[in-house]
């Protein structure tokens, strides 16, 4: 019974090293892939075309075996994988530009079509999505009255410390006055 | 990448050469924990800037939230910071000189009794070890982004560099390594804002690729946005944030608070924690703008982002040239080397005055608290270290830590205003409120699931005041000694006068401020009233343009 909560301290330390350790998972599967297709950027620009299509052939078996797998399991208990499920079709579809892309070795389509791949596995900013500003009256009222309130409430604050500082010195002149 | 690295390794070797050079100085606990109160206004604005300014509260967690949220992470930049310091330079840091204490918590033992002071010191100290922790967690990640270095074996050399020099060189040490870090990151980061912007198209630019192109919500570029906002709406930032975590935490870290008490004089202390205030608007320049437009560059050189902790560091990585990314580097490294060395020297003092001193071991010599304060600080940075790993699971690091804060500021607030302001306010009261109130706000966040800080924030700072004033006037009155001198009256600025004068004339210490005003005037450029008047301006102009 004594040994039980440090065993129950040392559980807890081992859950959540291990969660850590699959969220660094999930980081670094798609950071290959962006690695692999960053590669396929870089060989098609010199149109070195089986290069590229070998790089392109990596990114996407990471992306069927590892991170797709991830963030499907991963949307079922956990929000934080939810933006990545919600474009898994985006994705698909510029694998798939990519595809065309280098079989019409058209450099600048592949590159295009990479870049729309790595942006879709990467992490985009919350804020794009908030609702659209909507104030109503009783807010501008409410934000108006903190606003209006503690500029008066500063100015008449202010003024009772000047007051009060200048009152002290007026009573005890200095050696200096 | 070498060239980089061995800029890297250079500042990292003087870091640690400098903390053993100004450890020859350190000869009892005044000069390790204030600096023999001997730091020009100048150090303390660059101290105190680069203490608050790190990889946590800067650029790669506000970076990376203002990336997650927009603009409105500038409000700590443009409204709320700029407020609270000068707000806590002109108001609160002088009682803290007029009590001559070492930390914040002593004004609380000095004013309610040892019991609240204890639970806030504690309470720091939890804080403390989670953001030294995040410090390495996020210097760990950024350095193994750029450099390609292992995440582990980075974090332990972080540890011991920042380790070394606060441990052997004390507040000294860390004020000067600071003020010299606020010029290498004021000139280290800014080329990427201008680089970004030519990149984009300017502010301008910007908007039209986010607005128009993308269909992105206008409240990304929102300072004080609407009232709906899931981050943060306005009245609550003004209400939570302004006025109680924020103005709190200018008023009761003690990393912040400890600069103040190391200067030279108390002008030194009000104008250093006034003129702070700009380089604290500045920031936003360096950490939250280029996040905005930091998005479009990532879509359009495909590059992988995989949270927004990480975002600054990609963007550096993939838009600096090879020396400019070094010089970058240094400069990021001193904001989190700065802020980890300031918040473990504050943690070391705490835990030797508010704990060791007074419950351990007590009338020791000056010598022993002064060895007992470096073993805490390797005791405090070992135990951070084992942290990590916690907060390596953290989606963004930074919401954590402000959750945290607004759990203790918010009663601190509350019971410190009614500390200074109400002289009735006493030890049951505060006790009572103080507890309520942390309760209350785990409450919010644990059972009711409020997430925005700013309403745990103030609704803690509610309940605490509510709480104290109930219970104060339901029992005795605090006695003569745990008021005067401690509170507000019509007198309290010259009386801070004349006891940091009589002290300063039996230390031998030059004062700046003499308290008959119309004996001695600073010249016009170190006036308070100008400097504040003017950061107060440049706020009323960002928010007009930006709100």
């Amino acid at each position: 019974m004594r040994k039980s909560p440090p065993a129950g301290a040392l559980a807890a330390v081992l859950m959540l090293v291990s969660a850590a350790a699959a969220q660094e998972k999930f980081i670094d599967v798609r950071q290959a892939m962006a690695d692999d297709l960053t590669a396929v950027k870089a060989a098609a620009a010199r149109s070195e075309w089986d290069a590229a299509a070998g790089s392109f052939e990596k990114g996407r078996s990471l992306w069927l075996n590892e991170v797709k797998p991830m963030i499907v399991s991963g949307a079922k208990g956990d929000p934080q994988f939810s933006e990545y499920f919600d474009r898994i079709g985006d994705v698909e579809a510029d694998l798939d530009r990519v595809v065309l892309s280098l079989k019409n070795r058209d450099a600048g389509g592949a590159e295009s079509a990479v870049n729309a791949v790595i942006w879709g596995i990467s992490h985009h900013p919350r804020g794009f999505d908030v609702p659209a500003a909507r104030y109503t009256v009783w807010d501008w009222v409410f934000g108006l009255g903190i606003g209006v309130g503690f500029c008066v409430f500063a100015v008449l604050f202010g003024l009772h410390l000047r007051r009060s500082y200048y009152r002290r010195y007026k009573k005890q002149a200095g050696p200096g006055e | 990448m070498s060239s980089n690295l061995v800029i890297t390794a250079v500042y990292l070797v003087l870091m640690f050469a400098a903390g053993l050079f100004f450890s020859k100085n350190i000869k009892n606990t005044s000069d390790y924990f204030l600096a023999a109160r001997s730091a020009p206004w100048f150090w303390i604005m660059g101290s105190v800037w680069a203490t608050n300014i790190g990889f946590l509260h800067g650029y790669l967690a506000h970076g990376g939230a203002a990336y997650e949220w927009g603009l409105i992470q500038a409000n700590f930049e443009w409204f709320q910071g700029p407020f609270g310091y000068i707000m806590a330079g002109i108001f609160f840091i002088a009682f803290y000189w007029r009590a001559g204490i070492f930390t914040v918590p002593q004004f609380l033992e000095r004013r309610y009794g040892p019991g609240i002071s204890s639970i806030y010191s504690f309470a720091w100290l939890i804080l403390f070890l989670v953001t030294i922790a995040a410090e390495l967690y996020l210097g760990g990640m950024f350095l193994k982004n750029i450099l390609g270095l292992p995440f582990w074996p980075t974090v332990f050399v972080l540890t011991a560099v920042v380790g070394t020099y606060t441990l052997m060189g004390g507040l000294g040490a860390a004020i000067m390594m600071e003020f010299v870090q606020f010029v290498i990151m004021m000139l280290g980061t800014m080329p990427l804002l201008f680089i970004l912007l030519n990149m984009v198209g300017g502010f301008a630019g910007i908007k039209d690729v986010l607005l128009t192109q993308w269909g992105v919500s206008a409240q990304y570029f929102t300072v004080l946005p609407d009232i709906h906002h899931p981050y943060g709406p306005a009245p609550w930032i003004i209400l939570g944030q302004c006025f109680v975590t924020t103005l709190g935490w200018c008023a009761g870290h003690q990393s912040m608070v400890q600069r103040n008490l190391g200067a030279r004089s108390i002008y030194d202390s009000k104008l250093g924690y006034v003129a702070a205030a700009v380089p604290k608007t500045l920031g936003a320049f360096l950490y939250i703008v280029p996040m905005i437009a930091a998005p479009i560059v990532f879509s359009r050189l495909g590059i992988f982002v995989e949270k927004s902790d990480a975002a600054y560091g990609k963007l550096i990585l993939n838009l600096l040239p090879q020396g400019m990314l070094g010089l970058f580097i240094a400069g990021l490294l001193s904001a989190g080397l700065s802020s980890i060395s300031s918040v473990l020297n504050s943690s070391s003092t705490m835990v030797i005055k508010d704990f060791y001193e007074r419950f351990l071991v007590k009338g020791k010599s000056d010598r022993h608290y002064f060895l007992a304060g470096r073993v805490a600080t390797f005791g405090i940075i070992a135990a951070s270290l084992l942290l990590v790993p916690v907060v390596l699971k953290v989606y963004l690091i930074m919401w954590l830590e402000q959750v945290l804060l607004a759990m203790v500021l918010g009663p601190f607030m509350g019971v410190l205003i009614l500390a200074i302001f109400w002289k009735r306010a006493n030890t049951a009261g505060s006790l009572a409120g103080f507890l309520t109130g942390g309760a209350f706000a785990v409450f919010l966040q644990q059972i009711i699931g409020i997430q925005i800080f700013f309403q745990i924030g103030f609704g803690s700072f509610a309940v605490t005041l509510a709480v104290t004033i109930v219970v104060s006037l339901l029992t005795k009155p605090p006695g003569r000694e745990k008021v005067d001198g401690l509170t507000w009256d019509s007198d309290f600025m010259a009386k801070v006068g004349d006891v940091v004068a009589e002290r300063a004339e039996a230390n031998g210490t030059p004062v700046h401020v003499i308290p008959r005003p119309r004996a001695v005037r600073p010249v016009w450029y170190l006036n308070i009233k100008y400097w504040a008047t003017a950061v107060l301006l440049v706020q009323i102009v960002l928010l007009f343009f930006f709100g």
